[in-house]
């Protein structure tokens, strides 16, 4: 495996809010479906990404409940709120202009 | 919104710590077990799968730290934590817990104490509404008639400032005077006010039952027989009856009805003077009979007594409405200088007369003369128990810092496993928290008692047992010692707290405590030690001068002897007798006294003595040229024969009145002869009182038949007014008289026979105010004694702590330099240089302190200087002896560590590391 590149924590926030836009996951879920989408180059550093979910959650963008896994197993899923939906958009606009005005720059001359 | 997740999630954090606890385990697991499945579905052993998912997962309880972080509930939590570490750790040290409340608690109690007493005399306001509204209004200048007080006015002015001012939006107007109660089968002197009909509404106290006095029961003099109870009398004395609206008293022997009861904490607007029963203005010739004339003072303009009090209107100032109240006043004067009192005063008395002028005082707190005379000690005593609580935290302070020597160990741990400085010091400023927490609720108890003890010896309690001032801690002190803890725990809290999280962790954890550190905290310390000194011996010299001026006002005396003296007063006139009827009364008490074997001398005196009563009049001496504008007025009284015999005053020249004067005859004082007969005998010549009586113009009419020694007039400080004498056989006015009896055994004894004798005479005439001198004086003295016997507590307080302290110090450096001692006797140091290598230093620390304290006390002393009497704020001899008596405590407190330097064995020594 390519050596997982290190994600800015604002990064990382920002596509966890992503992953749990389209449905209500559990944190290993998150991961996963992070490295799936992103065909194996973001590999979330698992030491952050517990963390990075509670202040989510403090800061209200998420909110976490109980319920049953796939296999049976107890465990937490987290789902966007609606504050969490508008912050999420918020970011996603900022990223993209971010990433084209770093583009323009890189492809200049 | 967001809030609403947020709260209930940081609630849920708090309150449910351990299942939030739990569930971040169980995430972490499932997270752990998800990962170790898919490393196997890989092909990984199971085991090996272990490994590489913790691997992958990294630090689990970092990982549940940062989580916990992120809950953002870590203050509180380690809030918590440090209380109960604190508390574990003071209790594992229970001695030194001990010493530290104790210590807290007498600071800080004495500090609770003498501040409950300043709120309620000094800081409290009216209970009315908008009490800085109010302001007194009292007139100034020669006003050449009798007053009350020196903030009273005329009713009749009263009345035209009433009706004629722009500024206020009502005023109103007391006066206080005691009245004879009866209720169901018992009779009693209560104290009582009499009071404008515009009183409560102005004010805006309310009825607690039934109706507060207005207006309307303030029109007809005499003819509104309806009074007010206090709610605190009608609590004690009518048993809370709620069907008191109604009921009849008998007041002075007249029936009135009670129509309320004023609400909860009302007490007239004078403190120290608690009113009990409120009664309408017009009823003072009732109430006063034989005072003011027929219309009990309420039409007479030269008899100031009533306390006059207005509301400023909402956007006026106390300057405006003082210069709009000028002019009123003027056209006041124009009026009442028309008056046929006035007609024969010279052009330049009357030009002075309408010279007065009015002058508006702050209000908000009423009227007091206690705290006239209570102000400039309170602070005093205030200054020097602040200082005890000073002195008690660096003695704290010390005590922290050589208990954090013993700690080093654990704070370079904590220091080493990556706690902040700030933790560090928080989790000490907790420790002194908590102390100081302990220390203030004992202190609370302790201030409750000695406020207890301070009013039932100091001061004097009126017939109900009431004290002007109560000792139960209200809300504002209940605040201020919450305020004294928190200041208190800084104080002796945060410089070791600092100190201790600076400590070097590697040569803490290697066992070799603290030499280097050690130095610069001896030296912090040897500082506060030095500070202790200065302060204490501040102390001292305070409490040195209180004690001395206490002594000199004892020794010093009123001008006679006041051994078995006994006195008491009569006012048969409030019974309804008449002038003749209570001239006979008075003599025959007197010759009935007279005959008591136990009694020695009787003598009669209109105005008690030694109590700064007596009316004033401006005088004229026969062959003494008076420039107008220089006549000093004299104080006068009515007095029996025999009366400078009992009181033991030396009659200097001419004799005593007799029984059998034929022409008007005076006695006069000392000061009194030497200002107006100044080497000339005044026997035979004769004094002359300026006021309506003497129509014939100016002619001195008494002749003067003896000169007597001069008494102190109003307290035991003032020198003495002059004074005159007058045979009561030839007065014209009748109120009461005050008796002296010398006792020739024990006065105890005879006190109640001599009640006996005048209930004999008749049943209904009480007794009032029966003691003995000695007592008298010493109320007056009390003031004066409570500040002597509290700065005489706080001043050996304040040695005992610096003392201490000295020693503490001294004990500990011995202590650290146990090596260097034994390596310099080994090397051939004698035992006295030993000694004198330790001594020096108590010599130098003393001597540092006593200067600065010295230097202290000279600036300070000044400020003390009018609660002194017969010495000067900067004695000598004061100084000096309490220098030497602090500067041989603190020797004999350095000399045993010295002594037990001195014996150090340096074998031992040497050997213990």
């Amino acid at each position: 495996m390519a050596k997982p590149t290190e994600l800015v924590q604002g990064t990382l926030d920002l596509l966890i809010l992503r992953t749990l836009a389209l449905q209500p996951m559990h944190g290993w879920g998150i991961a996963q479906r992070i490295r799936q989408v992103s065909k194996e180059v973001l590999q979330v550093n698992q030491g952050a990404l517990y963390p990075a979910l509670h202040r989510l959650e403090q800061q209200g963008w998420i909110r976490a409940q109980w319920g049953e896994s796939q296999d049976n197993r107890r465990a937490k899923f987290y789902s966007l709120t609606p504050d969490g939906v508008k912050y999420l958009r918020q970011e996603q606009a900022q990223w993209k202009r971010l990433s084209s005005a770093i583009g323009l720059v890189l492809d200049m001359g | 919104m967001r809030w609403y997740y947020k709260l209930p999630l940081r609630l849920r954090s708090l309150f449910r710590k351990d299942r939030a606890e739990l569930d971040l385990s169980d995430e972490l697991q499932f997270h752990l077990q998800s990962q170790i499945d898919e490393y196997v579905a890989q092909g990984m052993d199971p085991r090996e799968a272990r490994h590489a998912a913790f691997r992958s997962l990294g630090g689990v309880e970092q990982i549940k730290e940062e989580c916990r972080d992120s809950r953002r509930v870590n203050l509180t939590d380690s809030l918590l934590q440090d209380i109960r570490f604190g508390l574990r750790v003071l209790c594992k040290s229970p001695g030194f817990a001990l010493v530290a409340v104790l210590t807290l608690a007498l600071g800080i109690g004495a500090n609770t104490a003498i501040f409950s007493l300043m709120d309620q005399v000094l800081l409290q306001l009216l209970p009315a509404k908008h009490p800085e509204q109010l302001v007194l209004v009292a007139e100034r200048g020669t006003r050449f008639g009798d007053s009350w007080g020196d903030n009273d006015i005329s009713y009749p002015m009263y009345r035209d400032f009433r009706d004629g001012n722009q500024v206020f939006s009502g005023m109103f107007c007391r006066f206080p005077t005691s009245i004879s109660l009866g209720y169901g089968d018992r009779t009693e002197r209560v104290d009582a006010e009499l009071v404008s009909g515009s009183y409560f509404p102005v004010l805006g106290v309310t009825a607690a039952i039934g109706r507060t006095l207005t207006s309307d029961d303030d029109r007809v003099p005499g003819g509104h027989p309806v009074a007010m109870l206090s709610y605190g009398f009608w609590q004690s004395r009518f048993s809370s009856d709620p069907s008191i609206v109604g009921k009849q008293i008998v007041t002075n022997g007249y029936t009135f009805t009670v129509i309320g009861v004023a609400q909860a904490g009302f007490d007239g607007v004078e403190l120290g003077y608690k009113s009990k029963v409120f009664i309408p203005m017009m009823m003072k010739p009732q109430m006063t009979p034989r005072s003011g004339g027929p219309s009990g003072g309420l039409e007479d303009r030269s008899l100031s007594w009533v306390t006059a009090f207005g509301r400023l209107k909402p956007d006026i100032t106390i300057a405006q409405a003082n210069s709009s109240l000028r002019p009123l006043m003027h056209s006041i004067l124009e009026v009442e200088v028309q008056e046929p009192r006035l007609q024969h005063y010279s052009d330049y008395d009357r030009a002075q007369f309408l010279k007065c002028t009015v002058e508006l005082l702050p209000g908000s707190q009423g009227w007091s003369g206690l705290r006239e005379h209570m102000q400039t000690p309170l602070w005093v005593l205030a200054a020097l128990s602040g200082t005890v609580l000073l002195l008690a935290c660096a003695n704290l302070a010390n005590l922290l810092m050589a208990r954090a020597t013993t700690r080093e160990r654990e704070m370079a741990v904590r220091l080493a496993i990556g706690a902040g400085r700030r933790r560090i010091i928080r989790l000490l400023l907790v420790e002194s928290l908590l102390l100081s927490a302990v220390g203030t609720v004992v202190g609370l108890a302790l201030a409750f008692l000695a406020d207890r003890v301070l009013l039932a010896t100091y001061f004097s309690a009126d017939s109900a047992g009431d004290f002007p001032i109560s000792s139960v801690p209200d809300v504002r002190v209940l605040v201020f010692a919450l305020g004294a803890m928190l200041l208190t725990a800084l104080v002796f809290g945060l410089a070791p707290a600092i100190q201790s999280s600076q400590a070097d962790v590697a040569p803490a954890l290697n066992d070799r405590a603290g030499s280097a550190a050690g130095g610069k905290q001896v030296f912090l310390r040897k500082l506060l030690v030095a500070g202790q000194i200065a302060l204490a011996l501040l102390l001292l010299i305070g409490a040195s001068l209180f004690l001395r001026t206490l002594a000199n006002l004892e020794t010093t005396g009123p001008g006679f002897s006041t051994e078995h003296l006994v006195t008491f007063r009569v006012d048969p006139s409030l019974n309804g007798y008449t002038d003749e009827r209570t001239k006979d009364f008075f003599r025959q008490l007197t010759d009935e006294l007279q005959t008591m074997p136990a009694v020695s001398s009787v003598g009669l005196s209109g105005m008690p003595i030694l109590q700064g009563y007596g009316w004033s009049n401006p005088v004229i001496a026969e062959g003494y040229v008076t420039d107008p504008g220089q006549e000093q007025p004299a104080t006068g009284t009515e007095i029996s024969p025999n009366l400078f015999k009992t009181l033991g005053v030396p009659v200097l020249a001419g004799r005593d009145i007799t029984p059998f004067e034929t022409r008007p005859v005076a006695l006069i004082n000392e000061s009194f002869a030497r200002m107006y007969f100044a080497g000339r005998n005044p026997i035979g010549l004769h004094i002359g009182l300026v006021n309506e009586q003497s129509a014939a113009q100016d002619v001195p009419n008494l002749e003067v038949v003896g000169v007597v020694k001069d008494m102190k007039f109003k307290n035991l400080r003032d020198p003495a007014p002059m004074q005159f004498y007058l045979p009561y056989a030839q007065a014209v006015k009748f109120r009461f008289m005050t008796f002296y009896l010398r006792i020739r055994f024990d006065p105890r004894q005879v006190m109640e026979t001599v009640r006996e004798q005048v209930r004999h005479l008749d049943p209904n005439v009480p007794v009032v105010d029966l003691r003995t001198i000695d007592e008298q004086i010493g109320l007056s003295l009390n003031t004066e004694r409570l500040v002597a016997s509290l700065s005489a507590v706080f001043g050996a307080l304040a040695t005992a702590l610096a003392v201490i302290g000295l020693y503490g110090v001294m004990a500990y450096n011995v202590a650290r330099r146990r090596r260097e001692i034994g390596i310099r006797v080994a090397l051939g140091a004698l035992r006295i240089d030993v000694l004198w290598m330790v001594m020096h230093q108590v010599l130098l620390l003393t001597g540092v302190g006593l200067a600065i304290g010295g230097l202290l006390a000279f600036a300070l002393s000044s400020l003390i200087r009018s609660q002194l009497y017969g010495l000067q704020p900067h004695d000598p001899f004061t100084y000096v002896s309490a220098i030497v008596v602090l500067a041989a405590a603190a020797c004999v407190a350095g000399f045993v560590p010295s002594w037990r330097a001195m014996r150090v064995d340096p074998v031992q020594a040497l050997r213990h590391e």
